[in-house]
Protein backbone atom coordinates (compact mmCIF):
# COMPACT_ATOMS: atom_id res chain seq x y z
CA UNK A 1 0.00 0.00 0.00
CA UNK A 2 1.58 3.35 -0.90
CA UNK A 3 1.40 6.30 1.45
CA UNK A 4 -1.50 8.12 -0.08
CA UNK A 5 -3.49 5.52 -0.41
CA UNK A 6 -2.74 5.00 3.49
CA UNK A 7 -3.73 8.11 4.26
CA UNK A 8 -6.66 8.16 2.01
CA UNK A 9 -7.70 5.06 4.03
CA UNK A 10 -6.99 6.38 7.40
CA UNK A 11 -9.06 9.82 6.21
CA UNK A 12 -11.74 7.91 5.24
CA UNK A 13 -11.94 5.88 8.41
CA UNK A 14 -12.03 9.01 10.77
CA UNK A 15 -14.45 10.99 8.44
CA UNK A 16 -16.69 8.20 8.84
CA UNK A 17 -15.91 7.62 12.68
CA UNK A 18 -16.65 11.39 13.13
CA UNK A 19 -19.88 11.10 10.95
CA UNK A 20 -21.15 8.23 12.39
CA UNK A 21 -20.59 10.09 15.70
CA UNK A 22 -22.19 13.54 14.49
CA UNK A 23 -19.06 14.85 15.67
CA UNK A 24 -17.61 15.70 12.13
CA UNK A 25 -16.99 19.03 12.22
CA UNK A 26 -16.01 19.41 15.86
CA UNK A 27 -13.36 16.06 15.08
CA UNK A 28 -12.26 17.59 11.67
CA UNK A 29 -11.10 21.28 13.55
CA UNK A 30 -9.34 19.50 16.23
CA UNK A 31 -7.51 17.18 14.00
CA UNK A 32 -6.36 20.39 11.65
CA UNK A 33 -5.20 22.28 14.57
CA UNK A 34 -3.37 19.49 16.14
CA UNK A 35 -1.76 18.42 13.07
CA UNK A 36 -0.23 22.49 12.69
CA UNK A 37 0.78 21.58 16.00
CA UNK A 38 2.48 18.67 15.43
CA UNK A 39 3.83 20.11 12.40
CA UNK A 40 5.09 23.59 14.31
CA UNK A 41 6.95 21.49 17.09
CA UNK A 42 9.80 19.77 16.53
CA UNK A 43 9.80 18.30 20.05
CA UNK A 44 6.41 16.59 19.19
CA UNK A 45 7.69 15.51 16.02
CA UNK A 46 11.28 13.83 17.51
CA UNK A 47 9.02 12.06 20.62
CA UNK A 48 5.94 11.18 18.38
CA UNK A 49 7.68 10.08 15.27
CA UNK A 50 10.63 8.02 16.91
CA UNK A 51 9.95 4.13 16.08
CA UNK A 52 12.66 3.78 19.28
CA UNK A 53 9.74 5.61 21.97
CA UNK A 54 7.69 3.03 23.04
CA UNK A 55 3.54 3.34 22.06
CA UNK A 56 2.91 3.87 25.54
CA UNK A 57 4.98 6.53 26.01
CA UNK A 58 3.82 8.49 22.83
CA UNK A 59 0.27 7.67 24.14
CA UNK A 60 0.49 9.21 27.35
CA UNK A 61 1.92 12.36 25.98
CA UNK A 62 -0.56 12.50 23.78
CA UNK A 63 -3.17 12.22 27.10
CA UNK A 64 -1.04 14.75 28.51
CA UNK A 65 -1.06 17.49 25.62
CA UNK A 66 -5.20 16.76 24.32
CA UNK A 67 -6.49 15.31 27.03
CA UNK A 68 -8.74 18.17 28.42
CA UNK A 69 -8.58 20.22 24.89
CA UNK A 70 -9.73 18.13 22.61
CA UNK A 71 -12.89 15.59 22.75
CA UNK A 72 -12.44 12.05 23.90
CA UNK A 73 -13.10 11.00 20.43
CA UNK A 74 -10.62 13.21 18.41
CA UNK A 75 -8.24 11.83 21.35
CA UNK A 76 -9.12 8.17 20.75
CA UNK A 77 -8.66 9.38 16.85
CA UNK A 78 -5.37 10.64 17.31
CA UNK A 79 -4.15 7.69 19.81
CA UNK A 80 -5.39 5.57 17.01
CA UNK A 81 -2.99 6.79 14.37
CA UNK A 82 -0.44 6.80 16.08
CA UNK A 83 -0.54 3.41 17.99
CA UNK A 84 -0.58 2.28 14.26
CA UNK A 85 2.63 3.85 13.91
CA UNK A 86 1.59 6.89 11.52
CA UNK A 87 2.15 9.87 13.61
CA UNK A 88 4.39 11.81 11.00
CA UNK A 89 1.45 11.41 8.91
CA UNK A 90 -0.60 12.71 10.75
CA UNK A 91 -0.94 16.07 9.51
CA UNK A 92 -1.81 14.71 5.95
CA UNK A 93 -4.13 12.17 7.44
CA UNK A 94 -5.95 15.56 8.83
CA UNK A 95 -5.69 17.66 5.79
CA UNK A 96 -7.20 14.65 3.54
CA UNK A 97 -10.15 14.37 5.78
CA UNK A 98 -10.70 18.50 5.84
CA UNK A 99 -10.61 18.05 2.25
CA UNK A 100 -12.76 15.25 2.01
CA UNK A 101 -15.65 17.03 4.49
CA UNK A 102 -15.49 19.77 2.82
CA UNK A 103 -15.61 18.50 -0.78
CA UNK A 104 -19.07 16.50 0.66
CA UNK A 105 -20.41 20.04 0.84
CA UNK A 106 -19.09 20.97 -2.33
CA UNK A 107 -16.47 23.49 -0.04
CA UNK A 108 -12.81 24.53 -0.02
CA UNK A 109 -10.11 24.63 2.92
CA UNK A 110 -9.43 27.53 3.93
CA UNK A 111 -6.22 27.73 6.45
CA UNK A 112 -6.39 30.76 8.16
CA UNK A 113 -3.81 31.61 10.77
CA UNK A 114 -3.71 34.36 13.22
CA UNK A 115 -1.96 35.17 16.32
CA UNK A 116 -5.20 34.86 18.20
CA UNK A 117 -8.01 32.58 18.45
CA UNK A 118 -10.91 33.98 16.58
CA UNK A 119 -14.83 33.88 17.44
CA UNK A 120 -17.34 32.29 15.20
CA UNK A 121 -19.07 35.48 14.27
CA UNK A 122 -15.35 36.35 12.96
CA UNK A 123 -15.04 33.31 10.89
CA UNK A 124 -18.45 33.41 9.16
CA UNK A 125 -17.49 37.00 8.15
CA UNK A 126 -13.87 35.28 7.15
CA UNK A 127 -15.83 32.77 5.32
CA UNK A 128 -17.92 35.54 3.63
CA UNK A 129 -14.98 37.48 2.36
CA UNK A 130 -13.14 34.71 0.89
CA UNK A 131 -15.97 33.06 -0.65
CA UNK A 132 -15.86 36.64 -2.55
CA UNK A 133 -12.87 36.98 -3.43
CA UNK A 134 -11.81 33.15 -4.66
CA UNK A 135 -15.88 32.36 -6.19
CA UNK A 136 -15.59 29.20 -3.93
CA UNK A 137 -17.34 27.76 -1.17
CA UNK A 138 -14.48 27.94 1.62
CA UNK A 139 -14.61 26.05 4.73
CA UNK A 140 -12.10 28.49 7.57
CA UNK A 141 -9.55 25.75 9.35
CA UNK A 142 -8.18 28.42 12.02
CA UNK A 143 -4.88 27.82 13.30
CA UNK A 144 -3.11 29.97 15.69
CA UNK A 145 0.55 30.98 14.87
CA UNK A 146 1.95 33.51 17.04
CA UNK A 147 4.72 34.17 14.00
CA UNK A 148 1.89 36.09 12.61
CA UNK A 149 2.61 38.89 15.27
CA UNK A 150 -0.61 40.47 13.64
CA UNK A 151 -3.37 40.12 11.09
CA UNK A 152 -4.18 36.89 9.18
CA UNK A 153 -2.68 34.41 6.77
CA UNK A 154 -5.26 33.06 4.24
CA UNK A 155 -4.44 30.18 1.69
CA UNK A 156 -6.64 28.52 -0.02
CA UNK A 157 -5.66 25.71 -2.49
CA UNK A 158 -2.22 27.70 -3.90
CA UNK A 159 -3.77 31.37 -3.26
CA UNK A 160 -2.30 32.68 -0.65
CA UNK A 161 -3.31 36.38 0.90
CA UNK A 162 -1.22 37.34 3.32
CA UNK A 163 -1.86 40.76 5.63
CA UNK A 164 0.14 39.86 8.60
CA UNK A 165 2.15 42.19 10.52
CA UNK A 166 4.70 39.86 9.79
CA UNK A 167 4.64 39.98 6.63
CA UNK A 168 4.69 44.07 6.96
CA UNK A 169 7.78 43.73 8.53
CA UNK A 170 9.43 41.23 5.72
CA UNK A 171 8.85 43.90 3.26
CA UNK A 172 9.84 46.63 5.44
CA UNK A 173 13.23 44.31 5.93
CA UNK A 174 13.82 43.80 2.52
CA UNK A 175 13.39 47.59 1.54
CA UNK A 176 16.02 48.34 3.70
CA UNK A 177 18.08 45.71 2.15
CA UNK A 178 18.25 47.48 -1.05
CA UNK B 1 156.26 34.30 -53.44
CA UNK B 2 157.76 31.42 -50.93
CA UNK B 3 159.32 30.41 -54.32
CA UNK B 4 160.91 33.84 -55.23
CA UNK B 5 162.15 34.81 -51.76
CA UNK B 6 163.90 31.03 -51.96
CA UNK B 7 165.26 31.67 -55.35
CA UNK B 8 166.52 35.51 -54.09
CA UNK B 9 168.23 33.74 -51.20
CA UNK B 10 169.91 31.57 -53.07
CA UNK B 11 171.34 33.49 -55.54
CA UNK B 12 173.00 35.59 -53.18
CA UNK B 13 174.68 33.07 -51.49
CA UNK B 14 175.97 31.97 -54.87
CA UNK B 15 177.49 34.90 -56.05
CA UNK B 16 179.25 35.22 -52.41
CA UNK B 17 179.46 39.10 -52.64
CA UNK B 18 178.58 41.57 -50.72
CA UNK B 19 176.72 44.26 -52.29
CA UNK B 20 176.50 47.35 -51.31
CA UNK B 21 175.19 51.05 -51.55
CA UNK B 22 172.17 51.11 -54.11
CA UNK B 23 173.28 47.38 -54.29
CA UNK B 24 171.89 46.16 -51.50
CA UNK B 25 168.18 47.38 -52.12
CA UNK B 26 168.34 46.68 -56.39
CA UNK B 27 168.37 43.17 -57.44
CA UNK B 28 170.45 41.30 -59.91
CA UNK B 29 168.93 41.41 -62.93
CA UNK B 30 169.34 37.55 -63.38
CA UNK B 31 167.42 37.63 -60.09
CA UNK B 32 164.88 39.71 -61.38
CA UNK B 33 164.10 38.19 -64.41
CA UNK B 34 164.14 34.49 -62.64
CA UNK B 35 161.61 35.94 -59.82
CA UNK B 36 159.31 37.73 -62.52
CA UNK B 37 159.37 34.20 -64.14
CA UNK B 38 158.73 32.47 -61.20
CA UNK B 39 156.13 34.79 -60.27
CA UNK B 40 154.54 34.88 -63.61
CA UNK B 41 154.40 31.08 -63.13
CA UNK B 42 153.12 31.19 -60.41
CA UNK B 43 150.29 34.04 -60.88
CA UNK B 44 149.64 32.06 -63.83
CA UNK B 45 149.13 28.90 -62.23
CA UNK B 46 147.07 30.55 -59.67
CA UNK B 47 145.23 32.82 -62.37
CA UNK B 48 144.44 29.23 -64.39
CA UNK B 49 143.70 26.75 -61.49
CA UNK B 50 142.92 29.25 -58.51
CA UNK B 51 141.30 32.04 -59.55
CA UNK B 52 137.83 29.93 -60.95
CA UNK B 53 138.00 27.61 -57.88
CA UNK B 54 138.06 30.83 -55.97
CA UNK B 55 135.91 32.42 -58.22
CA UNK B 56 133.27 29.54 -57.70
CA UNK B 57 133.38 29.84 -53.94
CA UNK B 58 133.22 33.50 -53.62
CA UNK B 59 129.80 32.90 -56.16
CA UNK B 60 128.51 29.77 -54.01
CA UNK B 61 128.98 32.11 -50.97
CA UNK B 62 127.62 34.92 -52.48
CA UNK B 63 124.35 33.23 -53.39
CA UNK B 64 124.32 31.48 -50.35
CA UNK B 65 124.49 35.05 -48.83
CA UNK B 66 121.85 36.40 -51.39
CA UNK B 67 119.88 33.16 -50.55
CA UNK B 68 119.94 33.55 -46.94
CA UNK B 69 119.19 37.71 -47.31
CA UNK B 70 116.57 36.57 -49.66
CA UNK B 71 115.06 34.02 -47.25
CA UNK B 72 115.64 36.68 -44.35
CA UNK B 73 113.66 38.84 -46.43
CA UNK B 74 111.26 36.43 -46.89
CA UNK B 75 111.07 35.49 -43.20
CA UNK B 76 111.11 38.87 -42.28
CA UNK B 77 107.87 39.49 -44.64
CA UNK B 78 106.55 36.30 -43.41
CA UNK B 79 106.78 37.53 -39.82
CA UNK B 80 105.77 40.65 -40.87
CA UNK B 81 102.82 39.18 -41.95
CA UNK B 82 102.40 37.60 -39.17
CA UNK B 83 102.99 40.30 -37.23
CA UNK B 84 100.51 42.22 -38.91
CA UNK B 85 97.81 39.31 -38.75
CA UNK B 86 98.44 38.84 -34.97
CA UNK B 87 97.92 42.81 -34.69
CA UNK B 88 94.73 42.43 -36.76
CA UNK B 89 93.44 39.02 -34.77
CA UNK B 90 94.34 41.16 -31.47
CA UNK B 91 92.22 44.29 -32.41
CA UNK B 92 89.43 42.18 -33.82
CA UNK B 93 89.62 40.31 -30.24
CA UNK B 94 89.80 43.71 -28.39
CA UNK B 95 86.62 44.43 -30.76
CA UNK B 96 84.40 41.46 -30.15
CA UNK B 97 85.93 41.53 -26.34
CA UNK B 98 84.62 45.09 -26.09
CA UNK B 99 81.69 43.73 -27.98
CA UNK B 100 80.80 40.98 -25.57
CA UNK B 101 81.41 43.08 -22.66
CA UNK B 102 78.99 45.56 -24.29
CA UNK B 103 76.86 43.17 -25.27
CA UNK B 104 76.86 42.00 -21.66
CA UNK B 105 76.39 45.23 -20.05
CA UNK B 106 73.32 45.73 -22.11
CA UNK B 107 71.96 42.87 -21.06
CA UNK B 108 72.67 43.19 -17.82
CA UNK B 109 70.76 47.01 -17.91
CA UNK B 110 68.14 45.26 -19.45
CA UNK B 111 67.83 42.12 -17.00
CA UNK B 112 68.13 44.71 -14.41
CA UNK B 113 65.53 47.02 -16.29
CA UNK B 114 62.82 43.98 -16.73
CA UNK B 115 63.51 42.84 -13.07
CA UNK B 116 63.30 46.46 -11.77
CA UNK B 117 59.67 46.68 -13.70
CA UNK B 118 58.73 42.98 -13.03
CA UNK B 119 59.04 43.78 -9.07
CA UNK B 120 57.35 47.77 -9.57
CA UNK B 121 54.37 45.78 -11.26
CA UNK B 122 54.57 43.14 -8.48
CA UNK B 123 54.62 46.15 -5.88
CA UNK B 124 51.78 47.78 -7.86
CA UNK B 125 49.52 44.69 -7.84
CA UNK B 126 50.35 43.64 -4.63
CA UNK B 127 49.34 47.35 -3.23
CA UNK B 128 45.96 47.59 -5.58
CA UNK B 129 44.72 44.24 -4.52
CA UNK B 130 45.46 45.36 -0.81
CA UNK B 131 43.35 48.43 -1.75
CA UNK B 132 40.50 46.26 -3.41
CA UNK B 133 40.64 43.68 -0.36
CA UNK B 134 40.65 46.71 1.90
CA UNK B 135 37.92 48.13 -0.11
CA UNK B 136 36.06 45.06 0.11
CA UNK B 137 36.17 44.42 3.63
CA UNK B 138 35.49 47.99 4.28
CA UNK B 139 32.26 47.50 1.88
CA UNK B 140 31.45 44.56 3.62
CA UNK B 141 31.90 45.47 7.24
CA UNK B 142 30.12 48.48 6.19
CA UNK B 143 27.19 46.05 4.74
CA UNK B 144 27.21 44.12 7.74
CA UNK B 145 26.58 46.48 10.10
CA UNK B 146 23.74 48.00 7.69
CA UNK B 147 22.63 44.36 8.15
CA UNK B 148 22.88 44.32 11.87
CA UNK B 149 21.76 47.54 12.75
CA UNK B 150 18.45 46.54 10.65
CA UNK B 151 17.78 43.45 12.24
CA UNK B 152 18.06 44.98 15.53
CA UNK B 153 15.53 47.96 14.59
CA UNK B 154 13.41 45.42 12.72
CA UNK B 155 13.90 42.95 15.88
CA UNK B 156 13.12 46.12 18.35
CA UNK B 157 9.81 46.90 15.98
CA UNK B 158 8.86 43.60 16.47
CA UNK B 159 9.14 43.30 20.09
CA UNK B 160 7.49 46.90 20.67
CA UNK B 161 4.45 45.48 18.22
CA UNK B 162 4.41 42.39 20.08
CA UNK B 163 4.12 44.10 23.14
CA UNK B 164 1.66 46.88 22.27
CA UNK B 165 -0.51 44.42 20.23
CA UNK B 166 -3.19 43.65 22.24
CA UNK B 167 -6.51 41.24 21.28
CA UNK B 168 -8.48 44.47 20.33
CA UNK B 169 -5.69 45.74 18.30
CA UNK B 170 -5.67 42.67 16.46
CA UNK B 171 -9.32 41.89 16.23
CA UNK B 172 -9.02 45.19 14.51
CA UNK B 173 -6.35 44.27 12.43
CA UNK B 174 -7.71 40.90 11.14
CA UNK B 175 -10.95 42.67 10.61
CA UNK B 176 -9.64 45.39 8.66
CA UNK B 177 -7.98 42.49 6.35
CA UNK B 178 -11.66 40.55 6.35
CA UNK B 179 -12.93 44.03 5.03
CA UNK B 180 -9.66 43.84 2.49
CA UNK B 181 -10.48 40.56 1.33
CA UNK B 182 -13.99 40.95 0.75
CA UNK B 183 -12.97 43.54 -2.17
CA UNK B 184 -10.15 41.34 -4.23
CA UNK B 185 -11.21 39.22 -6.83
CA UNK B 186 -9.14 36.35 -7.31
CA UNK B 187 -7.58 34.24 -10.02
CA UNK B 188 -7.25 30.57 -9.00
CA UNK B 189 -3.72 30.16 -9.15
CA UNK B 190 -2.75 34.14 -8.21
CA UNK B 191 -1.40 35.58 -5.25
CA UNK B 192 -2.37 38.38 -3.38
CA UNK B 193 -1.33 40.30 -0.08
Amino acid sequence: MTAEARIDGYAAAILEVARGEEQLDRVGDELYRIARAFESSVELREVLGDPRVPADRKLGVIDDLLGERVSPLTLNLVSFVVSAGLAVELPAIADRLAERAAAETGKVIAEVRTAVDLDQETLDRLAEALARATGKRVEVKSVVDPSVIGGLVARVGDTVIDGSVKRRLDDLRQQLSR
Amino acid sequence: MLNLFAQVVYLAAAEGEEPEGIDLVLPEINELIGGVIAFAVVFAAVWIWARPAIRRALETRQQAIAGQLEHAEEAKAEAQSLLEDYRQQLARAREEANRIVEQARHQAEGVRADLLAKAEAEAAERRRRADEEISAERERLAASLQDQFRDFSLEVAQRAVRQTIDRDAQLAIIDSTISEIGGLSLSPDGERS
